[in-house]
């Protein structure tokens, strides 16, 4: 396991250790991505396995971050996050003007740049939107992870931030192995 | 819900709101209700006020029947947000995106659940907006998960100026061909236009 996978791993189990924290999104409770790798030690009773419809999921976050949890909504690629982004945009991002809650409801958005290495799944699969995203969105942090260092001090940040901004971490699937 | 409301007084209210757009007074636009007064106030007597509430883009009648105070629901619209009401404390919610709030109302519903408390969601939305994806898969999910929600839907067999049922060539809807648990509808003619108040804003 390289530094960027144990760093990742160390990171959910910060977040794990909040009481309000929750899992959510294909892959977390049963294996299949590489992100899974990294919630192997959350306890399975945080984790919530979605049907695969990304706008849905995402709804599903915001609702139970109105509702009072902290929800960490797990895409494993950009190209399949593009399918939320009426939840992100319209919703999550825009939540802090028009719900006038005096803590607006915090969500953490874990997605990835897909690996290309052993194998390139092509275009579909390997996209990077973040400066599009960032563009679109005005309270959420948004932040490519380049470096193993950056990972647990970008998700303690997000986790402990009380200033209305959500998060939005990227990954880059071919670190895991550095 | 507030008991103190009744059709006439809803229909005023929503009358009072009319006058105050025509006049030009609020800079944004605003969704009427009408001819749905009595179903509502049924609906609303099983709402408790520890229950959730949310809605589309025509709320102010679910926004009173919760128990926000007429005034300010009424500072809210002329403030120029009734497209979106939210009164959190109260705990009612509202988006103007198509669906947008169904998803949401089943994340706070599984919220209820697995806290196991005796809190209920109502989410309401309209005929054309049940026919969408993001409706179909929340109800089914609500279904399966036997979440504490209830999915009622306002058919006045209109969205904007389409007719819904013309559009999907179908003389019925999903909801009224698979009947779910987790559904009530009803049927409604209103007298004002999808936004506005009768004097043409086109926005």
């Amino acid at each position: 396991m390289g530094h960027y996978q144990i760093e990742l791993t160390k990171a959910m189990e910060l977040l794990a250790s909040n009481d309000k924290v929750i899992f959510i999104g294909q892959s977390v409770e049963v294996a299949g991505t590489l992100m899974r790798t990294t919630l192997e030690n959350i306890n399975p009773k945080k984790l919530i396995e979605m049907p695969v419809d990304e706008d849905f999921q995402m709804g599903v976050a915001n609702g139970f971050a109105l509702a009072g949890y902290i929800p960490i909504s797990v895409f494993p690629r950009w190209n399949f996050l593009l399918l939320a982004t009426n939840q992100i945009v319209n919703h999550l991002d825009k939540l802090k003007e028009i719900s006038r809650l005096g803590v607006p409801p915090k969500v953490i958005i874990r997605t990835s740049i897909g690996s290309v290495k052993p194998l390139h799944p092509g275009p579909q699969h390997t996209g990077d939107f973040t400066d599009a995203f960032k563009l679109m969105c005005k309270n959420i942090n948004i932040v490519r992870l380049d470096s193993h260092e950056q990972i647990v001090p970008q998700y303690r940040l997000a986790l402990e931030r009380d200033d209305g901004v959500c998060t939005l971490l990227v990954e880059w699937g071919d670190k895991y192995a550095e | 819900m507030d008991l103190k409301w009744t059709s006439k007084s809803l229909r005023n209210f929503e009358s009072e709101i009319s006058e105050i757009f025509n006049s030009g007074k609020i800079k944004a636009p605003v969704h009427l209700s009408d001819g749905n007064e009595n179903e509502l106030i049924n609906i609303f007597k099983d709402i408790s006020s520890s229950d959730w509430v949310l809605c589309s883009w025509r709320s102010h009648y679910q926004a009173l029947l919760k128990g926000v105070p007429a005034e300010q629901v009424k500072s809210e619209i002329i403030s120029g947000r009734s497209i979106s009401l939210c009164f959190p404390e109260y705990r009612f919610f509202s988006s103007a995106i198509v669906g947008g709030h169904v998803s949401i109302s089943i994340g706070i519903a599984l919220h209820e659940k697995k806290k196991n408390t005796k809190n209920h969601v109502w989410c309401f939305l309209g005929d054309m907006t049940s026919e969408t994806g993001v409706a179909q898969t929340s109800i089914r999910y609500a279904e399966t998960h036997d979440l504490p929600i209830t999915f009622v839907i306002e058919d006045n067999g209109l969205s904007v100026l389409t007719e819904t049922r013309s559009v999907w060539a179908s003389s019925t809807l999903r909801y009224e061909e698979i009947k779910s648990s987790k559904v009530v509808s009803f049927k409604y003619k209103s007298k004002y236009p999808h936004a506005g108040a009768g004097v043409r804003v086109q926005f």
